[in-house]
Formats: structure tokens, C-alpha cells, sequence
């Protein structure tokens, strides 16, 4: 939602100029007051009217275009308003909040983009630059803006052009068919890296359950995946997998229990912190493949984030929440592709950092879990709903095989 | 009813170098070529037929480089003794400002000018409409070559009421191509050039209209002439000239057909030069 400022002058009574432009507001569903109105006295003074209106930042974008050829102008707004922040970790109250779309602010009557545009944090301004910064990121003295005032929220089509996944823009839905969906993808993460742009897979421990891992590693190996997100889970199965054959004590040939195999991933988790890292556990030979090992070989970046329920854990992992959010901050520039295979809370957490403008896939059997990220304000989410192995053994075979 | 209080003597321009030499209305192609000619006999005749009906005609200069500038319509509004001259929106036309400014400014007109910003075509698209016992009011056309924003800023300079009105089909771009006001009661009108609030405001205006047809009105039979009870018009539908005629005025048919090649009728080739909008505009500075 965002709000605007129309002026109209003139004979605009007699002219039903007002009439006209307050019947395009109705019509373009926003919301208006009339915050000021000097009618004329006869009918050569002029009469003036300001309008406030308020709706959707796309709608409200085309709206004043469309109003500003009937004399509407748009009132300028004054500058952003900077509070220096007088705590560390803690922004002004009255702070702006951010959304994930595309923002900009007036200071020194220069609109500075926002750069690394983030749900939910705030604006720092340092000298011609602005950015978003999150709470606890905040030192004393940071000047934050405050208020709506010169702020102004870009909706993502203005800069984007037409959506590239418009086959999908419809509903999250199980009925799709999942060979073209899946070609679509392929087709997008092609895209993606002609135009130079990063792809970033976040990875819940079902890729590693359904034996999606192989061909996980196998798009990793190629250099398909620039950087990984997950969570102690996703890379204790991998490594057990690797190691023990089992993913959860389940034989990932057999599909059965194996005895002792409630374990294994204790195990596992144990003998990797003996080594100090995934990366050293691989360079002693200890982990000799899967979508781990892969990324320690072809150096591609992972955050792993920790949660109270972690077995271990692993020593990758960050347990300081607010350090692995940074951690997965540091690596989200350059990002135009997520997909985010298998994983509900790495998911929502990846989401909250991402800028609207990021195509991101949501693939999972749930369907739900799509929707809790769209609820979450990643609009931008396309869900597909399937098994996630057999989707990333598809995927595997377009992008590698070239086909699609 | 009483006859319009102006359209006795107007400013006129020489077809010297007119020619379609660019398109900037739905009516313009390059590829037509225009019969200078011919072109020359048509604006011998209108101007024949001014002075036979009782005008005075005064001449611009033509110029080599602006050919439109034959379309003396569009050189800005007069009130009295005060000029604003037109700002015009393309860049072809653009060099007629100066042009026009000057001239008038030599005859010892005030010249007005309009914010830079902003585009008006003058009496293309802005003609004074004046009810029985009331003071004129100007009708401002906007949208394809004049801003709705210049109407306010015209109200100002001008000092009197102007009610912009919406052109919504492109091949009426001016309002001279709707709108022709015939004395305090009547005037022609083209409702489909004008969107439902610009058809509201004029029948709020005009006592009685003439509606025109669809096809009378791209026939351009709205940019006519009034000069008292003549009325010169590029093209007489017969059920218009019938119910002009009942009216008491005279028709008369003028060709101009070489100037329609660039969207241009009677009007357009004609400014009036006896408009007084505002009383006290007409004594000399």
C-alpha cells in the first residue's frame, strides 16, 4: 500500500474535472479523502482541491499517470526524515518498515535507491547512499529514516518488465503438468545465468529422504548452483547418505530400516565435528560425495542455519540465529533464481531476506508450504507442488542434458 | 438570439510553402501530395468568400520553414488588445511561436505568454462561447495537443472562465474540429470527439446544439466560419444545411479539400481577430 498527493486547479467544478477525476479514483478501486477544497467564488476564480489517496502501489503508479493528463499533478513530497538511532541494535521509534520491493528515498532532493531491498528492517542513510538494515544490525548514531515522507515503493514490474513466469502466475496447484513446469524452470535458471544473475537453492532434508541428493550434487558439480542455504538436517542426511548409505537410518537402496540405523546420523554428525568441518571431513576423505561434498570441491558457497532441535550440531552450523541470517545476507547479491526445494522454515527465512524481484520456485509436496511463504509477503513465490526427488532428477536431466 | 459578438475580421496566411511535409494527425500522408495551385485557388476563394460575407482579412507572412503555420487557427488567443500566443506540442510546429509572437507584439498586442511547460494550440483548441445575457466563457479542448493543466494557467491570463473538455478520438485533435458556436443559443457539435463529461459540460453550456453525426463530423462540417449569419464550412450535409437554414443562417459550401490533406478546414486556415473575452481587453496599452 502506499499514498499519493494530487493538486488540481483551476475551473475544475464547472469543467466536472473534479467529477471526473474523483470517478476514476472509485473506479480504479483506491481510496481518497479530499484533504482540501477552495472553491471559486465566481466563475473566473479558480478553485484548488487536494486529494490524498491510498491503495495499491502498481494501481496508484498508473492511476496518477492516468490523472496527470486530466491536470492532476502530483504533490511533491518533502524529503525522508533522518533520526540518528540512539542505541545500538535499536531503531528510532517511528522507524520506516521495509517491504521487499524495490524502494527509493528523497534526501537532499536526490531519490537514492535502497540497496539490498529486504522485508521487515529499516533504512540506513551514509552520506549519497541508503540501504536496509535489520534491527539488530543498528549502531548508535546510524541516521534511520523515519515516517512515510520521501520514501517511495517501486512496484516490480516498473523495472522488470513483464513477468517471466507468467504460465505460472496463476494459483499454486498440484494439477499442473509437471514436465512442462519443470522445463519452464530449467528454462528460467538458463536465463538466469546468461544474463549473469546467481541461483540459489535452499534445501530441507526431504531432497536427501526422496534421493533428490545425487542429482542435486550433479547440478552443484556442473556449476548450476552458486550458493546453498539449509540446515543441519539437509547436511547430516547428505553426509550420512554418503558415508552409511541411510538417510534417518532408512536404506536409501532398500528403502527399509536398518538395524541401528536410528543412529547413524549421531554417528555421522560425530566423526564430522572430530574433523572440524564438512570441508576438512571431505579433504581427509571421510565424506567422498553428495550435494556437500560437492559444494566443498566446486568452493560454492553454504550458510547452514541452526535450530534448538539440531542433533550435534554439525560444526558448520551457525547457532546464532541473527549471525546465520546475516550469514545468508552477505550471499544474497547477485541472486535472480531461488529455488527452495523440500524446506518450510529455510524457506520462510530465506524469503524474508530476499528482494521481491527474485524468481523464486517453491517446490514441495505440501502445498501449504507455499502459501505460508506467500502469507509471509514473498508474493513473488511460484509453488509447485510434487515430490521433490523425482522433480530434481527431471531438473537434473533438462539443465544438463540441455533439453527443453 | 443575438449573432456572435466576434468573427468579423481575421488573420490569414498565404498557402506559399504549405504542403504535407510531415504527419502529425491521422489525416496527414507524406505520400499525398498537395496541388500548390489549386491550394492557392482554395484560399483565394475562402477569402473571397470572407469579404463577400462581410469580413475583413489581414495577412501573415508565410514561411519557408513551418508550412503549418497556414493554419492561423493555431497562432494562440486573442482577447482584445492581449495575445497569448500557442505553445504546440510537436516540434514541427514548434518554430511557428516565435513567428506568431512577434507579429502580433508589431500590431500592438500585449503578449502573454503561457508556462514553458505547458502545450495549448490556441483557437484549435479553444473557442469563446458566450450565452444570452451571460459573459463568454472559453471551451478548451485537451488530450492530444493541448494540456488539461494549460486551462488553468490560460483562466488566469485570460480572465475568464475556461471549461476543459476531453478530445478522445484522434482524428478530431482539435477542438475546432467538434465545436462551432453559432450565436448565444446554438452551436455545431461533434459529441464523438469528446469523452461523457466534455458532452455534459457543453450542453450545460449550449442551450441548443447541433448534433452532429459521426460521419458529418469527420467530414470536418464543425470547422466552419462564422462571419453573422454566413456560415463558410468545408463540407454542408444536407440535414445540417436544412436545419441551419431553418434557423435563419446561410450555409455556403467553401472547398478547401488541397488542406484537409493535412487535417485542416475553414477554421484552421482562419483566426479571429475581434475576440474580446474579458471586458476592458480590447482598450489599447
Amino acid at each position: 500500500m502506499a499514498t499519493e498527493t494530487i493538486e488540481l486547479t483551476g475551473h475544475i467544478v464547472d469543467s466536472l474535472l473534479l467529477a471526473k477525476v474523483l470517478d476514476a479514483i472509485v473506479d480504479a478501486g483506491v481510496e481518497y479523502e479530499i484533504v482540501d477544497v477552495r472553491i471559486g467564488r465566481t466563475n473566473v476564480d479558480p478553485s484548488q482541491a487536494r486529494i490524498e489517496l491510498d491503495g495499491d502501489v502498481e494501481v496508484l503508479e498508473r492511476l496518477v499517470d492516468e490523472l496527470q493528463v486530466h491536470g492532476a499533478n502530483r504533490v511533491v513530497t518533502g524529503e525522508a526524515q533522518l533520526v540518528e538511532a540512539d542505541q545500538d541494535g535499536v531503531l528510532p521509534a517511528g522507524f520506516y518498515s521495509t517491504t521487499n520491493l524495490l524502494t527509493d528515498v528523497l534526501v537532499d532532493g536526490r531519490w537514492l535507491a535502497v540497496q539490498s531491498p529486504e522485508m521487515d528492517c529499516g533504512i540506513v542513510v551514509d552520506g549519497d547512499r541508503a540501504r536496509t538494515i535489520p534491527m539488530h544490525r543498528v549502531r548508535r548514531g546510524d541516521r534511520i529514516v523515519v515516517g512515510h515522507d520521501g520514501v517511495r515503493v517501486l512496484a516490480p514490474s516498473r523495472r522488470r518488465g513483464p513477468t517471466p513466469f507468467e504460465f505460472m502466475s496463476s494459483e499454486v496447484s498440484s494439477e499442473k503438468p509437471k514436465a512442462l513446469v519443470v522445463a519452464q524452470v530449467a528454462e528460467r535458471m538458463r536465463a538466469a545465468r546468461e544474463r549473469g544473475g546467481r541461483i540459489l537453492a535452499v534445501c530441507g532434508p526431504a531432497v536427501v529422504h526422496t534421493g533428490g541428493a545425487p542429482d542435486l550434487a550433479r547440478l552443484v558439480d556442473a556449476g548450476w548452483i552458486d550458493v546453498l542455504f539449509a540446515g543441519n538436517g539437509f547436511a547430516t542426511h547428505d553426509i550420512e547418505s554418503n558415508v552409511l548409505g541411510t538417510s534417518l537410518g532408512v536404506s536409501l537402496d532398500e528403502g527399509t530400516p536398518t538395524e541401528g540405523g536410528h543412529s547413524n546420523h549421531l554417528r555421522v554428525i560425530n566423526e564430522v565435528r572430530r574433523h572440524g568441518s564438512i570441508a576438512a571431513a571431505v579433504d581427509a576423505g571421510y565424506v567422498t560425495g553428495g550435494v556437500m561434498a560437492t559444494c566443498v570441491r566446486r568452493a560454492v558457497p553454504f550458510v547452514l542455519g541452526g535450530s534448538i532441535r539440531d542433533d550435534g550440531p554439525l560444526p558448520d552450523v551457525l547457532t546464532d540465529t541473527a549471525a546465520a541470517a546475516d550469514a545468508m545476507r552477505v550471499e544474497i547479491p547477485g541472486v535472480t533464481v531461488a529455488l527452495m526445494l523440500a524446506s518450510t522454515l529455510h524457506a520462510i527465512a530465506t524469503g524474508n531476506c530476499l528482494p521481491a524481484g527474485v524468481e523464486t520456485f517453491c517446490v514441495d509436496i505440501n502445498q501449504a508450504v507455499v502459501t505460508k511463504l506467500a502469507d509471509r509477503g514473498s508474493h513473488q513465490a511460484v509453488g509447485i507442488v510434487t515430490d521433490v526427488g523425482p522433480f530434481l532428477a527431471q531438473l537434473a536431466d533438462h539443465v544438463l542434458g540441455g533439453r527443453g | 438570439m443575438a449573432e456572435l459578438s466576434w468573427g468579423r475580421r481575421y488573420l490569414m496566411c498565404p498557402p506559399e510553402h504549405f504542403g504535407v511535409l510531415y504527419e502529425i494527425n491521422p489525416w496527414m500522408h507524406q505520400e499525398v501530395r498537395v496541388d500548390p495551385d489549386e491550394a492557392h485557388r482554395q484560399w483565394d476563394g475562402l477569402v473571397a468568400a470572407l469579404r463577400q460575407a462581410g469580413a475583413e482579412v489581414e495577412a501573415l507572412p508565410a514561411h519557408p520553414e513551418v508550412p503549418d503555420l497556414v493554419f492561423t487557427a493555431n497562432a494562440g488567443i486573442v482577447n482584445g488588445r492581449r495575445f497569448v500566443p500557442s505553445h504546440f506540442r510537436f516540434p514541427e510546429r514548434q518554430g511557428e511561436t516565435p513567428i506568431n509572437a512577434s507579429w502580433f507584439a508589431e500590431q500592438g498586442f500585449a503578449v502573454d505568454r503561457l508556462p514553458e511547460h505547458l502545450d495549448h494550440e490556441g483557437a484549435g483548441d479553444a473557442l469563446p462561447f458566450t450565452p444570452a445575457g451571460g459573459s463568454p466563457v472559453l471551451v478548451s479542448g485537451y488530450s492530444f495537443r493541448s494540456d488539461a493543466a494549460a486551462t488553468a494557467a490560460l483562466g488566469e491570463l485570460l480572465g475568464c472562465p475556461v471549461r476543459p473538455v476531453q478530445l478522445v478520438d484522434e482524428r478530431l485533435y482539435h477542438l475546432d474540429l467538434t465545436f462551432c458556436p453559432l450565436d448565444d443559443r446554438r452551436a455545431l457539435c461533434a459529441p464523438l470527439g469528446w469523452d461523457r463529461y466534455g458532452r455534459k459540460v457543453v450542453e450545460a453550456l449550449v442551450p441548443e446544439p447541433l448534433w452532429l453525426e459521426d460521419d458529418e463530423a469527420l467530414a470536418f462540417t464543425a470547422n466552419s466560419v462564422v462571419v453573422g449569419t454566413t456560415i463558410l464550412m468545408p463540407h454542408v450535409p444536407p440535414r445540417v444545411g436544412r436545419q441551419l437554414e431553418a434557423w435563419g443562417f446561410t450555409p455556403v459550401e467553401v472547398p478547401v479539400g488541397e488542406f484537409l490533406k493535412a487535417g485542416g478546414g475553414c477554421r484552421c486556415l482562419t483566426l479571429a481577430l475581434d475576440v474580446v473575452l474579458t471586458p476592458g481587453s480590447d482598450e489599447p496599452r
